[in-house]
């Protein structure tokens, strides 16, 4: 339903959602009254925001995608010519060793990021449920390690998981290797790696599942206790389900950064334990940049692909889910 | 509840206007950047007074100059020149490998000084980014060994001051490596120690090396069938290795230290670092040669300090700053004129032969040189570390 007031054009909108009660919504046409001249409005606003994202974003990818094709070299004065074969070579070449690499790297981060979920969630429901007038208090010492550099942490870690480091120490303290020995997959290994990765991001997935729990309506959970469900019930059926949005969240904020996770693997991680990421931060530092680029690209491709598709879950409606009505 | 945004920027417009920005970004970025175009001879310049006199340098850890707070080791060289200037006034960019530093420098054509080594002072020059020195402004430029200053030259100008020579080789634990393996390069290659070892992230000497145990003729030219034959070697070597490290100071070292390592590709400051300190360590003399290696100073193309620079070279390639390198580092110096009596360890001095000016260029020694299959070998390090 259209209608026009004071020179400008209204449509109601909401359609059969009028029927069932849905609140109507009244948009305003963006067509211009006739005899008006354009004037500049507030959508030129984001024009500058606008163009900083695109230059920031878009510009460098396009120049990777330059370098990957053999448009673009960093070699002063070199010839140029468009080229796929670096392109060939990590997508259908035999026994590419980084393809290899790249599903290594994967297996590591998904590895990390359940792992690293599956251990947030008691802590942010500890947070919400248990702590209560203490949660924010607690919060914020978990937060604290966020707080130092990130290359200092590592660090730490390396010199804590070394052959002198203070775990080697307690092994051998309680006897559990001579006191000459040491324990060869504590450091430079895909234990270390993923320790330290899960270290890093366990506070981080904590805050998202923290926040759904936080704004979550805590009567329905009264209302099922009421109607006799057990708190285990209560748990699966209501507090879980809701909280869903701030476990994927969490699960895709540790898996995307993981993914192309390059320092942690070059301080703990062993020759056989460098990610994806390594081979492609090694690659800009060599002469040629034209298959670090296809490596890069590679992986940025994979990332978008990662945010479609748990973007779909992150746009879910969870009352449906929990058999509620609409109406 | 909000409405749409009044007089908004349609999706067609903004869609468009993304067309016309990514194709005008296709079209500038193609191609690659232009070579800098070297200052000739007899360019003016400004008088040193009027140099801005803040110097970038891109140099490896531990070379920074005395009087500067980044040299925490000691280092006496550069104090000439801190003491006048100031040691506020160099800022400095680190270096891993030789590799690293001529992407760096190739990123960012913005240094005065670059302390890389003689194998890749051909690309410096071929890119453009340095330029001549004016050996008339360096005192001590008639001291230098003159192997070492013909090493640094191209197309017979001056391009690299040398500095500070040395050798690479396998440091090792004496009491954890049995003295009858520690004969030649296959050392890293033994089983026996697997996980306790631990090669240098450079591409280039892990395929000097290999090139060696494979007995190539030149191993600073391999053809394509070697530089496979190589990478096939080191892939065979990999699984024996602990960690590739590319920190001396960082990561070799805590790791030898600690035991967590026995044996590690090592320059040889290391392994005069551990000996002073009483553990029980021993540079490899394999059958096949040590490597050695020159590096030293190069002027960059677009440097506005150009007075400054060279009296920052000179306060390096003085006596007195020689002889500390070499009681320091336990490094060779270009400087003949240094007084090998007042170096300290003249146990290092014999066993390291470095009153020899000509050691690195001995017989029995492979002084590293420019390959020119450096892109081919880049890459295949990367399937080596990949794999």
């Amino acid at each position: 339903m259209d209608a026009e007031l004071s020179g400008h054009r209204y449509r109601l909108a909401g359609g059969c959602g009028l029927l069932t009660g849905q609140e109507a919504t009244l948009e305003r046409s963006v067509t211009r009254p006739p005899g008006r001249r354009w004037r500049p409005g507030r959508g030129l606003l984001v024009l500058p925001p606008l163009l900083f994202v695109a230059l920031l974003i878009f510009a460098p990818i396009i120049y990777i995608t330059l370098f990957s094709v053999g448009l673009r070299s960093n070699i002063p004065g070199a010839e140029v010519a468009f080229s796929l074969d670096n392109w060939n070579s990590f997508l259908f070449g035999d026994n590419n060793p980084f393809r290899a690499r790249f599903f290594y790297s994967m297996r590591v981060a998904l590895l990390v990021s359940v792992v690293t979920t599956i251990a947030a969630y008691p802590l942010a429901y500890f947070l919400s449920f248990v702590a209560r007038e203490r949660r924010y208090t607690l919060l914020l010492l978990l937060l604290a390690p966020f707080f130092t550099s990130y290359l200092l942490r590592v660090l730490a870690w390396q010199i804590m998981l070394n052959d002198e480091g203070v775990v080697t120490w307690a092994v051998r303290a309680v006897g559990l290797i001579p006191d000459d020995g040491n324990v060869s997959w504590l450091i430079y290994s895909t234990f270390s790696v993923s320790l330290v990765l899960f270290y890093t991001w366990v506070p981080f997935v904590t805050l998202p599942i923290f926040a759904v729990l936080e704004n979550m309506d805590h009567r329905l959970l009264e209302a099922a206790q009421d109607l006799g469900a057990s708190r285990w019930t209560t748990f699966w059926r209501i507090t879980f389900p809701l909280s869903l949005p701030g476990v994927i969240a969490g699960f895709v904020f540790v898996l995307i950064p993981t993914t192309g996770e390059f320092i942690t693997p070059l301080f703990v991680g062993g020759a056989d334990n460098q990610l994806f990421g390594n081979s492609i931060q090694a690659f800009f530092g060599t002469r040629d940049w034209s298959l670090g680029s296809v490596l890069a690209m590679a992986l940025i491709v994979t990332v978008v692909i990662l945010m479609l598709v748990f973007g779909r879950f992150l746009n879910t409606d969870l009352r449906a889910t929990t058999g509620g009505d609409d109406g | 509840m909000n409405g749409p945004i009044e007089n908004a920027l349609s999706r067609r417009n903004f869609l468009s206007g993304a067309v016309m920005l990514g194709g005008a970004t296709i079209l500038t970025g193609c191609g690659s950047p232009a070579v800098e175009e070297t200052p000739d001879a007899g360019t003016s310049r400004p008088p040193m007074e009027q140099e801005p006199g803040e110097l970038s340098i891109l140099e490896w850890g531990g070379y920074e100059a005395g009087g500067t707070k980044a040299q925490a080791y000691g280092l006496v060289a550069g104090t000439d020149y801190t003491d006048v200037y100031g040691g506020n006034s160099i800022s400095y960019t680190y270096i891993n490998n030789d590799d690293q530093a001529l992407q760096k420098a190739t990123a960012s054509n913005t240094f005065d000084l670059m302390h890389p080594c003689v194998e890749d002072l051909p690309d410096y020059v071929s890119r453009g980014l340095v330029q001549p020195f004016d050996t008339e402004l360096l005192a001590s430029f008639g001291e230098l060994n003159p192997f070492l200053v013909e090493a640094g030259q191209v197309d017979g100008k001056q391009y690299m001051i040398p500095w500070d020579w040395g050798y690479g080789s396998l440091l090792y634990r004496k009491d954890m490596v049995d003295e009858a393996d520690a004969t030649g390069w296959e050392l890293a290659w033994n089983e026996k120690y697997a996980d306790k070892i631990s090669l240098w992230g450079g591409a280039s000497t892990n395929f000097e090396i290999a090139g060696l145990i494979l007995g190539f003729p030149d191993i600073d030219d391999p053809s394509p069938d070697e530089i496979e034959q190589a990478k096939q070697k080191l892939i065979e070597q990999k699984p024996l290795n602990k960690f590739y490290w590319d920190n001396e100071y960082g990561q070799m070292r805590p790791a030898f230290r600690s035991g967590t390592i026995h044996i590690a590709y090592s320059w040889q400051a290391a392994y005069a670092s551990f000996a002073d300190k009483g553990m029980d360590v021993g540079y490899l003399e394999p059958s096949q040669g040590r490597l050695s290696w020159l590096c030293g100073f190069l002027l960059g193309s677009t440097t506005e300090n150009y007075y400054h620079a060279h009296e920052y070279v000179e306060s390096f390639i003085n006596r007195k700053a020689s002889e500390d390198l070499v009681n320091l580092y336990s490094y060779g110096a270009a400087n003949t004129s240094i007084d090998i009596n007042k170096i300290d360890n003249q146990a290092l001095v014999d066993s390291l032969k470095l009153d020899d000016p000509m050691a690195i260029s001995s017989d029995d020694v492979h002084l590293q040189r420019w390959m020119p299959n450096s892109a081919a070998i880049d890459t295949a390090w990367q399937e080596v570390v990949a794999s």
